[in-house]
C-alpha cells in the first residue's frame, strides 16, 4: 500500500494535488482489487457524510471499485436529516413581523410539512423559499457570523439563525455564543451529533453494512474514540478524507479489517484527524451545548444525538424565545410527502433510483424530498452525476 | 429636485461628465436634463456620426450578407469587479453573441435603467468602459435610451445592449454540422469571472488575486476562422459555465461530448477557491470564453490561432465528440472513471460544510 498515511509536516505548504495523484489512486485501486479477491464475497460499506457522496460522484469513484465492493451513502447530509419541526419553525418565524430569518443557502428549498395551498404539482409542502415569496424576510448567509452582523445592523428586529448541521457547524455557533451576541439574535437548535445514529443503524432490520467511512470533517472535532463501540458490534471503521486518495485509502483500510475479521477504528485521514479530536473545540462546544434527544427526519428520535443550548445560553434559543408564539400543531406535522422515500435512502436501505418519484416528480429544480435539495443529498448527487444511468461506456469513431 | 452644488457647477468637468453628482428622476423624463445627459455623457463618449444626429432611429450602412441580431440585459453585483465592470460586460456580451454565429458585429444600442441617486461619476466610468470595449471590438454604439427608476425601485444600474452584425451567406455553423471525432476547444481558463465576482460579494470578501476574463472575442474568433474554416459550432461560455454549453450541444443529438478533466485549463487560484467553496469550475461563469467544436484535422491550427491571440494564450483542446453515449455530456477523470456533466440547475453557491 502506498504511503498515504503520513502525517503532514506542519511547515510544508499544503499540496492538495498529492491526494488527487493518479498514480496513488491506481495503486490503491489495485490494492482494493486484491483485497476484494482475498475476501471472496460481496462487501457493503457506508459513508456518513454528504461531502463524501458529492466527491464520490464528482470523481466517479464507484467506477474504480470492484463489482463486489459497494459503498452506500448513510445519514450524512445535514439538510436531509433536519427534522420538519425545525423547518416549520424557521418558516413560521420568517413570516413573523420584524423578523429576519438567516440560513445556509442549502436549507432554503427544503420543504417542511406545512402544506402549500393551491399548488398544482401535487402534495407540495412549504419551504423557506415559499415563505420568502409570501413576504417572509429570509436571507442566505455563509456563516453564523453573517447572522450576527445582520443582527447588529438591525437592532430593532429579531434575527434568527437556522443552525443546521453536524459537529462542524455547531462548533462555530458555540464559539460565537461564548463570545457574546446581540440581544436580538437567537438560533434554531437543529444540530446533530453523528455517533448515536451510527449505533442505531446496526439495530435496523436487514442491516448488512460491514464498515463505516467516518465523516472526516466531524471527526476532526470529536475524534475517533466516540466510535469505539462500533467494532464491538462487528463494524469496521476508518476516518475518511475527501480527496480521491483519501476515500480509497479508507475503503482499503476497511477491507483489510473485513478480510482479517478484526474490526477496529483506523485513522487513514491522520493528516487532519487526531484520535481524541480537537480538545479546545470540544471544551467550547461542551460549555455551550449539551447532548439531548432529537428527531432525525423520517428516521427516529435518537437519544443524545442533538446539540441543545445549556441553561446559561437559553436566552439565545429561538424555540424558547418564541415559545407560545408558534403554532405548535403546525410544527409537528406529517412526515415526508406521499411517495417520498428519503428516509430509506438516508439509511442506505434503498438506492435513490429505487424511489418511485426519483427523477420524475422529484428533481433538483422541483425537489419533493430533502435528499434532492442539498448538494450533499444522496438523491441530488446521484441525479447530478448521473449515477442512476447505466455505466457510461464511450464509443469513438 | 435640489440644485447642483456650487462646486460641481463651476468645476471643470472632463468630457463625458455631468454637472450633477447623482442621477435625478429628471434625467429620464425626456426633458432638458435628459438631453443634457445624452449630449454631455453618451454622445460625447460614444462619439459617432449616427448617434450625433440625435434622431429617433440610427440609419446604418448595410455592408451586405445576412443580419445577425442579438440582445442581452445586464445586471451584476458588484457593478465594478476585478478585471471589469458592467459596461465592459454589456458590450462584450452582445459582441460575443454575434461573433459566435460567425457574424462581424458592427452596431450596438445601449439602454440604461438607472436608479435615482446613482453616482454620476460611476455612470461616467461605466460609459467610458463601454466605449473602450466597443472600440476594441470595432463596433459603434449608435442608439440609446435612458430611464430613471425611483430610489428603491432599481438596483443601481441595469444595461441592455442590442447588437447587429453581418455574416456572409457562405458561413455555415451549428449543431447540425457536428460529427463524432470532432475536437472540443476552449480559449483559456474556466471559471475566472464567476470566482472573481463571487470573491467580492458581501459575506465572502475573499482577498483573491484574480480578475474576470470579460472580453470581446470577435477578434479571436475571426483569427481562428481564418485558419480553420471548418469550425462546426461555437458558443460563448457564460452563466452555467462549460457544463451548460456542452449540454446544449448534445441535447437530443445522436452523439455525445466528452471532456477530459485534466485537459481543462483552470487558473490555480480558481482551483483553490473552487475546492474551498465547493464549486465546480466547469459550472462557474465566464465572460470571455468560447467553446468551439472543430474538425479533427483543423484542431491544431485552431488551437495555434487561439494561443497567438491575447485572449487565447491558455487555450486547450479539452475533449471530443463521441459516437456513444448519445445525447450525454460526460467528464472523464484523471483516473479513467466517468461521470455525467449535468446541466447546471441554479446559481453556484457555497455549501454548508
Amino acid at each position: 500500500m502506498p504511503e498515504v498515511r503520513a502525517t503532514r509536516d506542519p511547515q510544508a505548504p499544503f499540496e492538495p494535488h498529492t491526494y488527487k495523484d493518479p498514480s496513488l489512486v491506481a495503486d490503491l485501486q489495485r490494492r482494493i482489487g486484491e483485497l476484494a479477491v482475498e475476501i471472496g464475497r460481496p462487501v457493503k460499506l457506508m459513508h456518513i457524510c454528504g461531502t463524501h457522496e458529492h466527491e464520490m460522484g464528482r470523481y466517479a469513484l464507484r467506477d474504480l471499485l470492484p463489482a463486489s465492493v459497494d459503498v452506500l451513502a448513510g445519514p450524512g447530509c445535514p439538510v436531509c436529516v433536519c427534522d420538519n419541526e425545525y423547518i416549520n419553525m424557521a418558516i413560521q418565524l420568517s413570516l413573523r413581523p420584524n423578523t429576519i430569518l438567516t440560513s445556509f443557502g442549502d436549507m432554503l428549498a427544503v420543504p417542511g410539512s406545512i402544506p402549500l395551498e393551491g399548488e398544482r404539482r401535487g402534495d407540495v409542502r412549504m419551504s423557506l423559499l415559499d415563505a420568502r415569496a409570501r413576504g417572509g424576510d429570509v436571507r442566505a448567509v455563509y456563516s453564523v457570523f453573517d447572522a450576527k452582523r445582520i443582527a447588529e445592523q438591525n437592532p430593532d428586529k429579531q434575527v434568527v439563525f437556522f443552525s443546521v448541521g453536524f459537529e462542524t457547524t455547531v462548533v462555530a455557533v458555540a464559539a460565537m455564543l461564548k463570545r457574546g451576541v446581540p440581544d436580538n439574535l437567537s438560533v434554531i437548535e437543529a444540530n446533530y451529533y453523528t455517533p448515536p445514529a451510527t449505533r442505531l443503524l446496526p439495530t435496523l432490520d436487514g442491516f448488512d453494512i460491514e464498515g463505516f467511512i467516518l465523516p472526516g470533517h466531524a471527526v476532526t472535532i470529536t475524534g475517533l474514540r466516540v466510535y469505539e463501540e462500533l467494532p464491538a458490534l462487528g463494524i469496521a471503521c476508518a476516518s475518511g478524507g475527501f480527496e480521491p486518495v483519501d476515500v480509497l485509502a479508507s475503503v482499503a483500510s476497511l477491507l483489510e479489517q473485513v478480510r482479517d475479521g478484526a474490526p477496529t477504528v483506523s485513522n487513514p485521514y491522520q493528516r487532519l484527524v487526531k484520535y481524541d479530536g480537537n480538545e479546545r473545540a470540544k471544551a467550547e462546544l461542551n460549555e455551550v451545548f449539551e447532548l439531548a434527544p432529537i428527531r432525525w427526519r423520517g428516521i427516529a428520535e435518537i437519544p443524545l444525538s442533538g446539540y441543545k443550548l445549556r441553561e446559561p445560553y437559553w436566552h439565545a434559543s429561538a424555540a424558547r424565545r418564541f415559545a407560545g408564539q408558534l403554532d405548535e400543531v403546525a410544527l409537528r406535522g406529517a412526515e415526508h410527502p406521499k411517495g417520498c422515500r428519503c428516509a430509506e435512502v438516508t439509511l442506505g436501505q434503498i438506492r435513490p433510483d429505487e424511489c418511485g418519484v426519483f427523477g420524475t416528480l422529484c428533481t433538483p429544480d422541483s425537489p419533493y424530498g430533502p435528499c434532492m435539495v442539498s448538494h450533499e443529498g444522496t438523491c441530488r448527487a446521484w441525479y447530478t452525476y448521473g449515477m442512476h444511468k447505466e455505466q457510461l461506456r464511450v464509443e469513438t469513431v | 429636485m435640489s440644485k447642483p452644488s456650487e462646486d460641481t457647477l463651476t468645476a471643470e468637468r472632463p468630457v463625458g461628465a455631468s454637472r450633477y453628482d447623482t442621477v435625478r428622476l429628471s434625467h429620464g423624463s425626456g426633458g432638458k436634463l435628459t438631453l443634457e445627459l445624452i449630449e454631455e455623457l453618451f454622445v460625447a463618449t460614444f462619439s459617432n456620426e449616427p448617434l450625433k444626429e440625435l434622431t429617433d432611429a440610427a440609419i446604418l450602412h448595410n455592408p451586405g450578407g445576412r443580419i445577425a441580431f442579438a440582445t442581452d440585459s445586464h445586471t451584476v453585483k458588484p457593478a465594478f469587479f476585478p478585471g471589469g465592470d458592467i459596461g465592459r460586460l454589456a458590450v462584450a456580451g452582445t459582441v460575443n453573441d454575434l461573433a459566435v454565429m460567425g457574424a462581424t458585429p458592427l452596431y450596438m444600442s445601449a439602454a440604461f435603467l438607472l436608479e435615482e441617486g446613482y453616482d454620476m461619476d460611476e455612470l461616467a466610468r461605466v460609459v467610458r468602459s463601454m466605449k473602450v470595449t466597443a472600440d476594441e471590438a470595432g463596433v459603434s454604439i449608435v442608439a440609446g435610451d435612458t430611464k430613471v427608476l425611483e430610489r428603491g425601485h432599481g438596483d443601481g444600474i441595469f444595461i441592455n445592449t442590442t447588437g447587429i452584425g453581418f455574416l456572409p451567406d457562405d458561413v455555415q455553423m451549428g449543431v447540425a454540422f457536428v460529427r463524432p471525432g470532432d475536437k472540443v476547444l476552449v480559449n483559456g481558463t474556466l471559471g475566472d469571472h464567476g470566482i472573481a465576482v463571487m470573491s467580492r460579494r458581501e459575506g465572502l470578501d475573499l482577498a483573491v488575486d484574480l480578475t474576470s476574463d470579460v472580453a470581446p472575442l470577435n477578434g479571436l474568433i475571426a483569427a481562428v476562422r481564418a485558419v480553420a474554416p471548418n469550425v462546426r459550432f461555437m458558443r460563448d461560455v457564460t452563466r452555467g459555465g462549460l457544463a451548460a454549453v456542452a449540454n446544449e450541444v448534445v441535447h437530443r443529438q445522436a452523439f455525445g461530448l466528452r471532456v477530459f478533466d485534466v485537459a481543462v485549463p483552470v487558473n490555480e487560484i480558481v482551483e483553490e477557491y473552487s475546492e474551498m467553496l465547493g464549486i465546480d469550475p466547469l459550472l462557474a461563469a465566464n465572460e470571455g470564453k468560447v467553446m468551439m467544436i472543430v474538425a479533427a484535422d483543423e484542431a491544431e491550427a485552431a488551437l495555434g490561432a487561439m494561443k497567438a491571440h491575447p485572449f487565447g494564450r491558455e487555450a486547450a483542446i479539452i475533449g471530443d465528440i463521441v459516437v456513444k453515449p448519445e445525447g450525454v455530456a460526460l467528464v472523464e477523470t484523471a483516473y479513467g472513471s466517468r461521470r455525467v456533466l449535468e446541466m447546471p440547475i441554479e446559481e453556484q453557491l457555497p455549501r454548508i460544510c
